[in-house]
């Protein structure tokens, strides 16, 4: 703790701690163009210059932590003059386009010119004529960016993608893709969002809306199961059929938050529909004859809760195997842990100096994921393990080890890392009984990762501090699914690991606590919502009766973070929803989100009434959405098994991922996103399966068509299918490698 | 001291306005006079002042050329708002008095800008150029008033006859011998850019893992951070790149990219810092290289001399391999002779020879017989522990014999071994011989304490004294005594200072009585090395030094005999890795227009830098503004003496990430611009 005064009132500083963040932290203002609170100061704008007794000239506060003592001065008629001549000169020629120009009325340096009252370009210079660049979703005008540099530092600290640079000449400086002719990156949009004037603009909403005129619905996505907040943006079109309300844009709260391209651009999955009595009695009956619902996991809990209402009144079965699948994973895993949820969070990634991830392709899965391990190595100089069957290039500047099994071996791996990271760990007999009965020699030989493998997880980790352990989704459909479970749960329980599983869904949490599943039976009569059934209802797929889209609800979700989060109407919908259906079968509510306080307690949740849930982060970063769900106490009766024998992937092996940005049947239909429904391989699948680039092919038993891709970046012999393009889109609900045979189709 | 005819340099008012040639009074600095041998200086501006060397020089296009260095041509900087936009209308306003369409009203304007810039500029190249400029518009207003009020161009403005030359600098890089964009490599550390940081440290060396490791960053006291508080820890900011690079398993991020092959030459000889350097920057301008190297391994004494606990082999091999990685051909096991040397000549369209000093001078002392079993010589004596450490490369039969080792390595067990030194050879010594068990390590010493900190490190000394090694200051071997050709003891003279009446250097003399004898197993001596120049064939009659090294003129680096070049220790004398690296780059530089156009050139940049050092940029009186003092320096955590003693772990963690940023943000990105006029 420091001890400093800002304008002669004493404050206190914590380790670490610049002169500015402690500003605003006791509500003093410091104007600055540049800072970004989640990057490291980019110190570009100079505005944030202050005064200190003791010292000769000007300090800048944004990258200066204090000293004991010091007296610091924010405001006096020296620092207003410097500043002021700072914005005199961040005005000299910027384009007078504010009438157009979309970040017109919130706008950094709109503001800050009144702010300083300049009314008039004070210094002159040499205009210049430069050219706009068009990438893709991103548009950039060099002569409107004011070179803060706050894009370039989200797109390589907290994303990643490192795609960008600042291309230094003095005046002629400008952002640019980094190595290349065009911006290649994942178009998270980030980029967008950080930039305080127009200079980079997203090209499908340029020229489209002003901000003033866009409504601000604060939600959340519901794309993966981050849970990322977001702000629909939506306005009402003028087109000669009437005025209809109109999704325009995605905002965050960049300052604290960050979201993906999916969340960000793949907006427009909302349907329509009237309201078709005739449809509505057949919906009825078709489930007042069910047998079960099948259902998916883009379903709020209020819609979760009403089936399981459904269920406990009209004794139907409930299918869905994704959710059950996560569902029994999480039960294995509370059995030796003794909680019912893991102790990680994407906070715990972001903070975390030592990580290992097993199981799951995170960049494309869950990006927050991502972007939490980028910012933990660009930050923290975290040493990250990765341990999958397919390398990724996407994270090649996070990972320090790569760590390939062989595929299906993850309870092998998964073994040999418990014994790893409990060595020194004072572990029960029994564990240590089971951990020194490992056949090591078997399972290193059969994963095919070697002793020296573990050896080096050990010696990278041994300084790292805080610690995470990530298990993707691979584990939750594996058959040895429930050991694999102890096992983390092992780990966490013993060693200084936090564990982070990832859910496939915007939702598989929720559903997971409130509803009890059954194992789908492929019988007849089954509802389907949002999946397969003999009566489909839903927004997904080819359905019989439309029900809104995620967009369109209002409810909640639980995030991988075990938090309850709010989303709201973005675009209102006209037909029926679940509730209409089910009140007329007796379940009965006047609306979905009066199920919110009843959401199970003895699962963690709170009573608390959907309109009394925040969905907002504080000026300081606090987060006010929801609510943090209990954890609650389990029982400890979990035996570890013996690992079974490994199984063998040969042949013609895939892994079913999609592309970045692609999730689901809600982002296939997104206008602005990618649809990349290529298989790719590597070059060495490509002669295991006979293939070259460009071939057509059709995997046995599915009926699309896709194109082969040889993919550079991309090694071994396990090619990556995508799924969002199937008819509900999502993950497969079975384990995600699998051998199969593929079909060229003619040309 | 130098003529000028007007001088505001470092704050002193010269103003010979209207004297006399002969009487005009001097300037107390190292100005650059003579730009080169071919050209005057007209006049040199820099940071803190400016100098003008006759009276005819155009100070309006001075003021703006020193401008439009900064803006039009620098590419270091623009990242500040301040810096960009000022630097830019400085610029425009200056020409605009310069070909006489200036109104009074932007001379306001530039002091305005200036002041704006000098307050609050993110590097002091955007707070020093105002500097030189007001100096001009406040010491020769009268001419900018003069383009102004008649609406004419300044006396030269349409003349093409001077070249304006400039040239970015900071202290830090002035001060390496390598003239490292220090600035620029952390700030890629501060920005979290460590592939920008790793760039920038290649430009000109190429060495990362080892200079971040194991430079007497020479930098460090030169760092202008030392007038606030204490200097950056530059020298280990240097890893984060290094270790960026390796850590992902990224290819390797070279500065340039390669140019294509030239269809030239060179053969490079020896494979230490030097050679690895030259041929780095050779092959980097499409040089094809060979490198020959005696030893059976890689890296010269970096290898084979520096122990393992302080520059692990494989963080080495890393820099190697991005040597390697240009197409450079390594050829180990060729000790080169005379002979292959006249054939390299026919060969080859230049050679660099990079040999270092590998022998080692003897203590002079009574009895000092290489016969002697016991008497080691420290280079052979490191060579022998390293092969094995590093390589597994075990001592030889007759070697183990020769030394009277029980096994095939360097085992001490039991023996006391004395070494004879002060620097880091010694150093390097009797802490491998702490790690190889001896049971006694001695260090002896002329001079004390302070001075054997000053020719090494603090940190080495006292981790040396922390594992066990006795240190004898003031004192010296006298005779060595052994019994059959085995050494059984020494004895040890004892001196002390003693100050000089007049005022001079105090001198060492012995204290009569004092001396001591001293049982001992070994007497490694490590005073200093010299040069094995047997393959330099005698006919070439290359010139040496008086220390016995081949002689060059310091700037090219070519011998005395057309297309021979020479670098690193063998040119310089024992010295540190990155005096080599800084000669090997500019030597590489030299000869990369020497094969193309058989000339010996030095491109502006280069005289400029050898201008600057001879100015030298720090200036330690030099008052700190704009940066709060009392920020302390980072220091990384070290093993404890119990868990490095007896090991070759390496002794330094290196920065936590969280100890590098603090680290890097107390850099001051203390850039400057000077220009001279010829």
């Amino acid at each position: 703790m420091i001890e400093f005064t800002i304008n002669n009132q004493p404050v206190t500083a914590l380790k670490g701690e610049t002169i500015l963040q402690v500003a605003r932290k006791t509500g003093f203002y410091i104007p600055t163009m540049c800072y970004i609170e989640k990057t490291k100061p980019c110190a570009s704008c100079r505005l944030c210059v202050v005064e200190a007794d003791s010292v000769d000239g000007l300090i800048l506060s944004c990258q200066t932590p204090p000293t004991q003592g010091l007296a610091v001065t924010i405001d006096s008629d020296r620092l207003q003059q410097e500043r002021t001549n700072i914005m005199r000169l961040y005005d000299v020629n910027h384009p007078l386009e504010c009438g157009v120009c979309d970040k017109s009325g919130a706008c950094d340096l709109q503001n800050k010119t009144l702010e300083f009252g300049i009314s008039a370009q004070h210094f002159s210079a040499k205009d210049q004529n430069r050219k706009i660049e068009h990438w893709g979703l991103i548009n950039y005008d060099p002569s409107l960016c004011i070179l803060c540099e706050k894009c370039v530092h989200v797109c390589n600290e907290i994303i990643g993608d490192d795609a960008i640079t600042l291309q230094f000449g003095g005046y002629k400086s400008a952002v640019v893709p980094k190595n290349s002719e065009k911006l290649d990156c994942t178009f998270c949009g980030e980029c967008i969002a950080v930039c305080p004037v127009g200079a980079l603009v997203s090209s499908q909403f340029q020229y489209s809306a002003n901000a003033w005129e866009l409504t601000q619905i604060p939600a959340t996505c519901a794309h993966c199961s981050a849970g990322c907040s977001l702000t629909y943006e939506v306005k009402h079109t003028s087109n000669s059929n009437g005025a209809k309300p109109k999704i325009y844009r995605v905002t965050n709260n960049f300052e604290v938050a960050t979201l993906c391209g999916a969340g960000r651009f793949g907006f427009d999955f909302d349907i329509q529909a009237s309201k078709d009595n005739e449809l509505f009695e057949k919906a009825v009956a078709s489930f007042k004859n069910a047998k079960a619902i099948r259902f998916s996991s883009l379903i709020t809990n209020e819609e979760a809760m009403i089936l399981q209402r459904l269920k406990a009144k009209m004794g139907i079965k409930l299918f869905n195997e994704e959710a059950r699948g996560y569902q029994s994973f999480m039960s294995a895993y509370s059995s030796v842990s003794g909680k019912s949820a893991f102790s990680g969070s994407l906070d715990a990634i972001a903070q975390s100096d030592g990580i290992i991830v097993l199981g799951g392709r995170v960049s494309a899965d869950n990006p927050a994921v991502r972007y939490a391990m980028t910012t933990a190595a660009r930050h923290n100089g975290a040493r990250v393990v990765y341990m999958h069957p397919l390398e990724d290039a996407l994270l090649q500047n996070v990972i320090t080890q790569m760590v390939r099994y062989e595929a299906g071996s993850e309870e092998g791996v998964v073994a040999m890392l418990a014994q790893t990271l409990l060595k020194n760990c004072d572990i029960s007999d029994e564990t240590k009984g089971f951990l020194d009965s490992l056949d090591d020699g078997y399972l290193c030989a059969e994963s095919n990762v070697g002793d020296e493998e573990f050896d080096r997880i050990a010696a990278s980790l041994r300084r790292a501090k805080r610690k995470t352990l990530i298990i993707g989704s691979d584990v939750l459909h594996h058959k040895r699914a429930a050991n694999i479970a102890r096992l983390c749960g092992l780990i966490e329980k013993y060693s200084d690991y936090s564990l982070v599983i990832i859910p496939q869904n915007v939702n598989t949490v929720g559903v997971s606590l409130i509803c009890d599943l059954d194992q789908d039976e492929k019988i007849s009569d089954v509802v389907g919502y949002n999946a397969k059934g003999d009566f489909i209802v839903g927004s997904l797929g080819e359905y019989d009766m439309a029900l809104p889209s995620l967009n369109q609800q209002e409810g909640t979700f639980v995030s991988l973070n075990y938090q309850l989060l709010s989303t709201n109407v973005a675009v209102a919908f006209e037909g029926y929803c679940l509730n209409d259906i089910t009140t007329s079968l007796g379940v009965k509510a006047e609306n979905t989100i009066d199920y919110t306080v009843q959401l199970p307690t003895e699962k963690g949740f709170k009573a608390v009434e959907f309109d009394a849930l925040g969905n907002f982060y504080g000026p300081l970063g606090e987060d006010n959405r929801g609510y943090q769900l209990e954890t609650m106490d389990c029982t400890i009766d979990g035996v570890l098994e013996e690992i079974e024998d490994l199984p063998e992937f040969n042949g013609t092996v895939v892994y079913y991922s999609n592309p970045v940005n692609q999730f689901n049947g809600y982002t296939a239909r997104t206008s602005q996103l990618e649809h990349d429904t290529s298989l790719r391989g590597s070059a060495q699948f490509a002669a295991a399966a006979r293939l070259s680039g460009g071939e057509r092919i059709q995997i046995e038993g599915a009926n699309t068509v896709r194109t082969f891709i040889l993919d550079e970046s991309l090694k071994g012999t396990i090619a990556l299918v995508p799924t969002f393009d199937t008819s509900f889109g999502g993950l497969p609900e079975t384990y995600r490698f699998e051998k199969i045979k593929l079909i060229k189709v003619g040309s | 001291m130098s003529k000028v005819y007007f001088s505001t340099w470092r704050g002193e008012q010269i103003n010979n306005m209207g004297k006399p040639e002969s009487q005009w009074e001097k300037s107390a600095y190292n100005l650059p006079e003579e730009y080169n041998e071919h050209s005057h200086a007209k006049a040199f501006i820099g940071w803190d002042g400016l100098a003008l060397f006759n009276p005819d020089v155009d100070v309006v296009r001075l003021a703006t050329e020193y401008a439009a260095q900064y803006q039009v041509y620098s590419e270091a900087c623009g990242r500040c708002a301040p810096g960009r936009w000022g630097g830019r209308i400085l610029y425009d306003l200056l020409d605009k008095i310069a070909r006489g369409e200036g109104a009074a009203s932007d001379m306001d304007h530039l002091k305005e800008v200036s002041k704006t810039m000098q307050e609050t500029s993110k590097c002091e190249i955007g707070k020093t150029v105002p500097t030189p400029l007001l100096d001009l518009m406040t010491h020769f207003e009268h001419e900018f008033m003069a383009c102004i009020t008649e609406q004419k161009a300044s006396k030269h403005y349409h003349l093409e006859d001077t070249s304006y030359i400039a040239k970015i600098t900071a202290p830090c890089m002035d001060a390496c011998p390598a003239h490292v964009d220090i600035p620029a490599y952390i700030e890629g550390v501060r920005d979290l850019r460590f592939d920008d940081s790793l760039m920038a440290t290649r430009q000109t060396m190429p060495l990362a893992h080892t200079c971040g490791r194991v430079c007497p960053h020479p930098c460090e006291t030169e760092c202008r951070r030392t007038n606030l508080d204490e200097p950056i820890s530059i020298m280990e900011l240097k890893r984060l790149g290094a270790d960026y690079e390796t850590d992902h398993g990224f290819g390797f991020f070279h500065p340039v990219e390669k140019k294509a092959s030239i269809g030239k030459k060179v053969a490079v000889i020896g494979s230490g810092p030097a050679g690895l350097t030259g041929a780095y920057y050779l092959a980097l301008d499409g040089i094809d290289v060979d490198v020959y190297e005696e030893l059976p391994v890689l890296g010269g004494e970096v290898a084979v001399g520096v122990p393992e606990y302080r520059m692990p082999i494989d963080k080495y091999n890393q820099d190697i391999e991005a040597v390697r990685d240009l197409g450079v051909n390594f050829i180990t096991n060729t000790k080169v002779t005379a002979d292959m040397m006249r054939q390299y000549e026919n060969d080859y369209d230049a050679i660099l020879v990079a040999t270092g000093t590998r022998i080692s001078k003897k203590v002079y002392c009574d009895n000092e017989r290489p016969a002697i079993q016991g008497y080691w010589g420290a280079i052979d004596f490191l060579d022998k522990v390293n092969l094995q450490v590093k390589y597994d490369i075990m001592v030889p039969k007759e070697d183990q014999v020769r030394h009277m080792l029980p096994s095939n390595f360097v085992d001490l067990t039991g023996k006391t071994l004395v070494c004879v030194g002060g620097g880091f050879t010694s150093m390097d010594v009797v802490r491998c011989a702490i790690r190889a068990n001896a049971k006694k390590v001695v260090m002896l010493y002329r001079r004390d304490e302070k001075t054997i900190i000053k020719n090494t490190t603090y940190e080495e000394y006292h981790e040396a004294v922390e594992e066990g090694v006795e240190f004898i200051f003031h004192s010296a071997v006298a005779a060595m005594y052994d019994e059959n050709d085995v050494l059984k003891s020494l004895t040890v003279d004892r001196y002390e200072l003693v100050p000089d009446p007049n005022g001079g250097r105090a001198t060492l003399e012995k204290i009569e009585g004092a001396s001591f004898e001293m049982a001992c197993d070994y007497l490694i001596p490590a005073v200093s090395q010299s040069a094995d120049l047997k393959l330099i064939p005698e006919e070439w009659e290359i010139e040496r030094t008086s220390w016995a090294t081949i002689k060059t003129n310091g700037k090219d680096y070519m011998t005395s005999r057309k297309g021979i070049f020479a670098a690193g220790d063998c040119e310089y004398g024992p010295m540190t890795i990155v005096n080599a690296v800084g000669q090997a780059k500019r030597a590489a530089s030299v000869m990369a227009r020497y094969v193309v156009n058989g000339e010996i050139t030095l491109v502006d940049d280069e005289i400029m830098e050898d201008h600057l050092r001879k100015l030298k940029v720090y200036d330690k009186k030099e008052k700190i503004t704009g940066w709060l003092p009392g920020l302390p320096r980072q220091h990384s955590e070290v093993l404890t003496v119990e868990e490095r003693r007896d090991n070759n772990r390496e002794v330094k963690y290196g920065f936590t990430q969280e100890e590098a940023m603090s680290e890097a943000e107390r850099c001051m990105r203390c850039y400057y611009i000077a220009m001279v006029a010829h």
